[in-house]
Protein backbone atom coordinates (compact mmCIF):
# COMPACT_ATOMS: atom_id res chain seq x y z
CA UNK A 1 0.00 0.00 0.00
CA UNK A 2 1.35 3.65 -1.04
CA UNK A 3 1.17 6.13 1.77
CA UNK A 4 1.12 9.47 -0.21
CA UNK A 5 2.62 11.24 2.58
CA UNK A 6 5.82 9.44 2.41
CA UNK A 7 6.07 8.34 -1.16
CA UNK A 8 8.02 5.11 -1.83
CA UNK A 9 11.92 5.23 -3.20
CA UNK A 10 12.60 4.29 -6.39
CA UNK A 11 13.56 0.74 -6.22
CA UNK A 12 15.78 0.47 -9.76
CA UNK A 13 17.80 3.56 -7.37
CA UNK A 14 18.76 1.06 -5.05
CA UNK A 15 22.37 0.27 -3.81
CA UNK A 16 21.70 -3.18 -5.28
CA UNK A 17 20.97 -2.63 -8.44
CA UNK A 18 23.11 -0.13 -9.04
CA UNK A 19 25.93 -2.54 -8.22
CA UNK A 20 25.36 -4.56 -11.27
CA UNK A 21 28.10 -4.67 -13.76
CA UNK A 22 28.58 -6.58 -17.13
CA UNK A 23 32.27 -6.01 -16.62
CA UNK A 24 32.84 -8.32 -13.38
CA UNK A 25 29.72 -10.77 -14.76
CA UNK A 26 31.64 -11.22 -18.03
CA UNK A 27 35.28 -11.60 -16.18
CA UNK A 28 33.44 -13.75 -13.46
CA UNK A 29 32.27 -15.88 -16.31
CA UNK A 30 35.36 -16.55 -18.20
CA UNK A 31 37.59 -16.70 -15.18
CA UNK A 32 35.61 -19.78 -14.22
CA UNK A 33 34.69 -21.14 -17.51
CA UNK A 34 38.60 -20.34 -18.32
CA UNK A 35 39.71 -21.82 -14.90
CA UNK A 36 37.41 -25.24 -14.84
CA UNK A 37 38.53 -25.72 -18.07
CA UNK A 38 42.42 -25.71 -17.02
CA UNK A 39 41.36 -28.05 -14.33
CA UNK A 40 40.22 -30.25 -16.74
CA UNK A 41 43.31 -30.60 -18.48
CA UNK A 42 45.51 -30.63 -15.72
CA UNK A 43 43.15 -33.21 -14.67
CA UNK A 44 42.91 -35.36 -18.32
CA UNK A 45 46.57 -35.10 -19.14
CA UNK A 46 47.76 -36.84 -16.15
CA UNK A 47 50.84 -34.08 -15.76
CA UNK A 48 50.59 -34.27 -11.71
CA UNK A 49 50.39 -36.93 -9.11
CA UNK A 50 47.09 -37.70 -7.47
CA UNK A 51 48.11 -35.34 -4.41
CA UNK A 52 50.07 -32.91 -6.26
CA UNK A 53 46.52 -32.64 -8.40
CA UNK A 54 44.25 -32.40 -5.47
CA UNK A 55 46.39 -29.35 -4.00
CA UNK A 56 46.41 -28.13 -7.09
CA UNK A 57 42.75 -27.72 -7.63
CA UNK A 58 42.14 -26.80 -4.54
CA UNK A 59 43.70 -24.30 -4.43
CA UNK A 60 42.02 -23.58 -7.79
CA UNK A 61 38.63 -23.98 -6.35
CA UNK A 62 39.08 -21.68 -3.71
CA UNK A 63 40.32 -19.13 -5.56
CA UNK A 64 37.81 -19.18 -8.07
CA UNK A 65 35.09 -18.89 -4.78
CA UNK A 66 36.44 -15.60 -3.63
CA UNK A 67 37.03 -14.47 -6.68
CA UNK A 68 33.33 -15.18 -7.54
CA UNK A 69 31.87 -13.42 -4.09
CA UNK A 70 33.60 -10.11 -5.59
CA UNK A 71 32.65 -10.27 -9.37
CA UNK A 72 29.02 -12.03 -8.94
CA UNK A 73 28.09 -11.18 -5.38
CA UNK A 74 29.71 -7.85 -4.93
CA UNK A 75 30.87 -8.45 -1.98
CA UNK A 76 32.94 -5.47 0.16
CA UNK A 77 32.96 -3.14 2.69
CA UNK A 78 30.10 -0.83 1.50
CA UNK A 79 27.19 -0.32 4.01
CA UNK A 80 25.08 -2.14 1.62
CA UNK A 81 26.98 -5.24 1.58
CA UNK A 82 29.23 -5.26 4.71
CA UNK A 83 27.21 -7.69 6.46
CA UNK A 84 26.85 -10.15 4.03
CA UNK A 85 30.91 -10.13 3.94
CA UNK A 86 31.35 -10.59 7.63
CA UNK A 87 28.21 -13.36 7.80
CA UNK A 88 29.94 -15.52 5.21
CA UNK A 89 33.68 -14.72 6.58
CA UNK A 90 32.08 -16.01 9.91
CA UNK A 91 30.62 -19.08 8.68
CA UNK A 92 33.80 -19.66 6.46
CA UNK A 93 34.93 -21.80 9.85
CA UNK A 94 32.01 -23.68 9.92
CA UNK A 95 32.32 -25.00 6.13
CA UNK A 96 35.94 -26.09 7.32
CA UNK A 97 35.10 -28.17 10.44
CA UNK A 98 32.19 -29.48 9.15
CA UNK A 99 34.42 -31.11 6.21
CA UNK A 100 37.52 -30.82 7.49
CA UNK A 101 36.89 -32.62 10.79
CA UNK A 102 34.28 -34.93 9.54
CA UNK A 103 37.21 -36.34 6.86
CA UNK A 104 39.49 -36.37 9.41
CA UNK A 105 38.00 -38.48 12.08
CA UNK A 106 36.58 -41.36 9.55
CA UNK A 107 40.32 -41.28 7.92
CA UNK A 108 41.38 -41.97 11.50
CA UNK A 109 38.50 -44.65 12.48
CA UNK A 110 40.06 -46.40 8.81
CA UNK A 111 43.10 -46.60 10.57
CA UNK A 112 42.01 -47.76 13.67
CA UNK A 113 39.80 -49.99 12.51
CA UNK A 114 40.36 -51.48 8.79
CA UNK A 115 42.38 -54.64 9.20
CA UNK A 116 45.74 -54.32 7.12
CA UNK A 117 45.97 -54.39 3.33
CA UNK A 118 45.45 -58.27 1.69
CA UNK A 119 47.12 -59.66 -0.66
CA UNK A 120 44.85 -58.87 -3.84
CA UNK A 121 42.62 -56.80 -1.84
CA UNK A 122 43.75 -53.22 -2.87
CA UNK A 123 42.05 -50.81 -0.27
CA UNK A 124 41.75 -47.08 -1.78
CA UNK A 125 43.24 -44.52 0.47
CA UNK A 126 41.16 -42.04 2.08
CA UNK A 127 40.81 -38.83 1.25
CA UNK A 128 44.12 -37.46 3.53
CA UNK A 129 46.43 -40.24 2.37
CA UNK B 1 22.98 10.56 5.90
CA UNK B 2 25.64 9.49 4.02
CA UNK B 3 28.55 8.08 6.59
CA UNK B 4 31.35 7.46 4.00
CA UNK B 5 31.40 11.05 3.57
CA UNK B 6 35.28 13.27 3.69
CA UNK B 7 36.39 14.96 6.56
CA UNK B 8 35.45 18.29 4.97
CA UNK B 9 32.07 17.73 4.61
CA UNK B 10 29.21 18.10 7.91
CA UNK B 11 29.63 15.45 10.35
CA UNK B 12 26.37 12.85 10.44
CA UNK B 13 24.49 13.68 13.50
CA UNK B 14 24.82 11.08 16.42
CA UNK B 15 20.88 10.64 15.89
CA UNK B 16 18.12 11.03 13.78
CA UNK B 17 14.91 13.22 14.83
CA UNK B 18 12.00 12.01 14.05
CA UNK B 19 10.99 8.88 12.28
CA UNK B 20 13.94 6.62 9.96
CA UNK B 21 12.13 4.67 7.33
CA UNK B 22 14.17 1.14 6.76
CA UNK B 23 15.25 -0.02 3.99
CA UNK B 24 12.67 -2.71 2.92
CA UNK B 25 15.35 -4.31 -0.09
CA UNK B 26 18.18 -4.67 1.82
CA UNK B 27 16.95 -6.13 5.19
CA UNK B 28 15.38 -8.84 2.59
CA UNK B 29 18.28 -9.37 0.72
CA UNK B 30 20.95 -9.63 3.89
CA UNK B 31 17.63 -12.29 5.25
CA UNK B 32 18.25 -14.01 1.86
CA UNK B 33 21.56 -14.14 2.12
CA UNK B 34 21.60 -15.58 5.61
CA UNK B 35 19.24 -18.47 4.37
CA UNK B 36 22.01 -18.66 1.40
CA UNK B 37 24.51 -19.62 4.47
CA UNK B 38 22.84 -21.94 6.35
CA UNK B 39 22.07 -23.36 2.42
CA UNK B 40 25.60 -23.78 1.88
CA UNK B 41 26.40 -25.87 5.08
CA UNK B 42 23.96 -27.90 3.59
CA UNK B 43 26.22 -28.57 0.70
CA UNK B 44 28.60 -28.57 3.45
CA UNK B 45 27.28 -31.60 5.14
CA UNK B 46 26.22 -33.79 1.99
CA UNK B 47 30.49 -33.18 0.41
CA UNK B 48 31.45 -34.57 3.82
CA UNK B 49 29.49 -37.74 3.64
CA UNK B 50 30.99 -37.73 -0.42
CA UNK B 51 34.35 -37.04 0.97
CA UNK B 52 34.06 -39.85 3.51
CA UNK B 53 31.74 -42.31 0.95
CA UNK B 54 34.32 -42.10 -2.01
CA UNK B 55 35.99 -45.93 -1.06
CA UNK B 56 36.09 -48.80 -2.24
CA UNK B 57 34.90 -50.39 1.08
CA UNK B 58 31.85 -48.11 0.42
CA UNK B 59 30.95 -48.90 -3.46
CA UNK B 60 30.61 -52.30 -2.19
CA UNK B 61 31.85 -53.92 -5.06
CA UNK B 62 29.75 -51.55 -7.51
CA UNK B 63 31.07 -49.13 -9.45
CA UNK B 64 33.46 -46.68 -7.98
CA UNK B 65 33.97 -42.68 -8.91
CA UNK B 66 36.46 -43.47 -11.53
CA UNK B 67 34.58 -45.89 -13.40
CA UNK B 68 31.65 -43.33 -13.26
CA UNK B 69 32.83 -39.71 -13.77
CA UNK B 70 33.38 -38.03 -16.88
CA UNK B 71 34.62 -35.08 -16.60
CA UNK B 72 34.76 -33.90 -19.88
CA UNK B 73 31.51 -34.51 -21.05
CA UNK B 74 30.05 -32.71 -17.52
CA UNK B 75 32.35 -29.74 -18.67
CA UNK B 76 29.12 -29.40 -20.93
CA UNK B 77 26.86 -28.66 -17.72
CA UNK B 78 29.58 -26.58 -16.00
CA UNK B 79 29.03 -24.13 -19.47
CA UNK B 80 25.80 -24.54 -19.13
CA UNK B 81 25.21 -23.24 -15.80
CA UNK B 82 27.76 -20.56 -16.37
CA UNK B 83 25.92 -19.04 -19.01
CA UNK B 84 22.50 -19.51 -17.36
CA UNK B 85 24.24 -17.54 -14.43
CA UNK B 86 26.16 -15.14 -17.05
CA UNK B 87 22.54 -14.61 -18.82
CA UNK B 88 20.58 -14.00 -15.37
CA UNK B 89 23.22 -11.91 -14.21
CA UNK B 90 23.05 -9.29 -17.48
CA UNK B 91 19.43 -9.11 -17.18
CA UNK B 92 19.74 -7.49 -13.99
CA UNK B 93 22.37 -5.21 -15.18
CA UNK B 94 19.49 -4.12 -17.82
CA UNK B 95 17.18 -3.48 -14.64
CA UNK B 96 19.45 -0.60 -14.01
CA UNK B 97 17.53 1.25 -16.79
CA UNK B 98 14.13 -0.18 -15.81
CA UNK B 99 14.55 -2.09 -19.61
CA UNK B 100 11.58 -4.97 -19.05
CA UNK B 101 12.55 -6.61 -22.30
CA UNK B 102 16.58 -6.54 -21.84
CA UNK B 103 15.40 -8.28 -18.01
CA UNK B 104 12.60 -11.04 -19.76
CA UNK B 105 15.04 -11.82 -22.28
CA UNK B 106 18.02 -12.17 -19.82
CA UNK B 107 15.49 -14.40 -17.70
CA UNK B 108 14.31 -16.62 -20.77
CA UNK B 109 18.30 -17.41 -21.69
CA UNK B 110 18.84 -18.23 -18.32
CA UNK B 111 15.81 -20.18 -17.99
CA UNK B 112 17.12 -22.37 -21.35
CA UNK B 113 20.50 -23.05 -20.21
CA UNK B 114 19.52 -24.00 -16.85
CA UNK B 115 17.24 -26.31 -18.43
CA UNK B 116 19.75 -27.40 -20.95
CA UNK B 117 21.93 -28.09 -17.35
CA UNK B 118 18.60 -30.42 -16.20
CA UNK B 119 18.64 -31.94 -18.97
CA UNK B 120 22.59 -33.05 -19.43
CA UNK B 121 22.24 -33.94 -16.13
CA UNK B 122 19.16 -36.42 -16.04
CA UNK B 123 20.87 -37.63 -19.30
CA UNK B 124 23.88 -38.68 -17.12
CA UNK B 125 22.01 -39.94 -14.59
CA UNK B 126 19.77 -42.24 -16.79
CA UNK B 127 23.21 -43.90 -18.49
CA UNK B 128 23.89 -44.34 -14.81
CA UNK B 129 20.69 -46.13 -14.28
CA UNK B 130 21.30 -48.30 -17.04
CA UNK B 131 24.36 -49.87 -15.72
CA UNK B 132 22.83 -50.30 -12.48
CA UNK B 133 24.14 -47.96 -10.85
CA UNK B 134 21.35 -46.52 -8.85
CA UNK B 135 21.33 -44.60 -5.47
CA UNK B 136 20.70 -47.62 -3.72
CA UNK B 137 23.74 -49.74 -4.73
CA UNK B 138 25.94 -48.56 -2.47
CA UNK B 139 26.53 -46.24 0.19
CA UNK B 140 28.95 -44.35 -2.12
CA UNK B 141 26.35 -43.98 -4.83
CA UNK B 142 23.88 -42.83 -2.58
CA UNK B 143 26.22 -39.62 -1.40
CA UNK B 144 26.98 -38.92 -5.12
CA UNK B 145 23.46 -38.90 -6.29
CA UNK B 146 22.37 -36.81 -3.04
CA UNK B 147 24.76 -34.26 -3.26
CA UNK B 148 24.52 -33.96 -7.66
CA UNK B 149 20.71 -33.96 -7.30
CA UNK B 150 20.86 -31.19 -4.55
CA UNK B 151 22.12 -29.00 -6.90
CA UNK B 152 20.17 -29.88 -9.74
CA UNK B 153 16.78 -29.76 -7.13
CA UNK B 154 18.32 -26.04 -6.48
CA UNK B 155 18.34 -25.58 -10.34
CA UNK B 156 14.87 -26.27 -11.03
CA UNK B 157 13.31 -24.56 -8.03
CA UNK B 158 15.37 -21.42 -9.25
CA UNK B 159 14.12 -21.85 -12.78
CA UNK B 160 10.79 -22.33 -11.40
CA UNK B 161 10.75 -18.88 -9.38
CA UNK B 162 12.14 -17.41 -13.05
CA UNK B 163 8.87 -18.70 -14.54
CA UNK B 164 7.14 -16.67 -11.35
CA UNK B 165 8.82 -13.78 -11.70
CA UNK B 166 8.74 -13.54 -15.62
CA UNK B 167 4.80 -13.38 -14.86
CA UNK B 168 5.24 -10.72 -11.60
CA UNK B 169 7.37 -8.39 -13.88
CA UNK B 170 4.77 -8.37 -16.77
CA UNK B 171 1.84 -7.51 -14.36
CA UNK B 172 3.34 -5.75 -11.60
CA UNK B 173 6.84 -3.88 -13.43
CA UNK B 174 9.23 -3.25 -11.19
CA UNK B 175 7.82 -2.44 -8.20
CA UNK B 176 9.89 -3.13 -4.71
CA UNK B 177 8.75 -6.10 -3.96
CA UNK B 178 9.78 -7.57 -7.58
CA UNK B 179 13.07 -5.52 -7.68
CA UNK B 180 13.89 -7.69 -4.60
CA UNK B 181 13.36 -10.65 -5.16
CA UNK B 182 15.00 -9.88 -8.86
CA UNK B 183 17.78 -9.25 -6.27
CA UNK B 184 17.42 -12.38 -4.39
CA UNK B 185 17.23 -14.53 -7.62
CA UNK B 186 20.54 -13.36 -8.56
CA UNK B 187 21.85 -13.98 -4.89
CA UNK B 188 20.28 -17.54 -5.43
CA UNK B 189 21.37 -18.48 -9.41
CA UNK B 190 24.99 -16.90 -8.86
CA UNK B 191 24.97 -19.36 -5.52
CA UNK B 192 24.46 -22.19 -7.89
CA UNK B 193 27.74 -21.29 -9.92
CA UNK B 194 29.51 -21.31 -6.84
CA UNK B 195 28.08 -24.63 -5.40
CA UNK B 196 28.75 -26.04 -9.39
CA UNK B 197 32.66 -25.41 -8.99
CA UNK B 198 33.11 -27.61 -6.09
CA UNK B 199 31.05 -30.52 -7.40
CA UNK B 200 32.99 -30.29 -10.74
CA UNK B 201 36.07 -30.38 -9.11
CA UNK B 202 35.92 -32.54 -5.75
CA UNK B 203 33.27 -34.99 -7.46
CA UNK B 204 33.91 -35.08 -11.45
CA UNK B 205 37.56 -34.25 -11.53
CA UNK B 206 38.72 -35.94 -8.26
CA UNK B 207 36.62 -38.33 -8.95
CA UNK B 208 39.14 -39.65 -11.85
CA UNK B 209 42.49 -39.38 -10.44
CA UNK B 210 42.10 -40.80 -6.87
Amino acid sequence: MTDPHHPEPDPLAHAEVRQAGWIGYVSGYILTVGLLGVALLLTETKGLDAQALLITLSGLSIFLLIAQSMLFFGLDVTRYNIWKSVSLVLTVPLFILSIGLTVWMFHSLNGLMMMPEMPGMPMQPTLLQ
Amino acid sequence: MDASRGSDGPLPPLWHYGETEHDPISTKTLGFWLYMLSDALIFAGLFAAYGVLDQTMNAAGGPTAAQIMHPVAAFWQTIAVLSSVLSYSLATVALKTGNRNGVLLGIVVAILFGGIFIALEFTDFASLFAIGATPDRSGFLSAFFILVATHGLHMMFGILWMLVLILQILRSGFNTAVVTRLLNLRLFWQFQASVWVCVYVFVYLRGTFQ
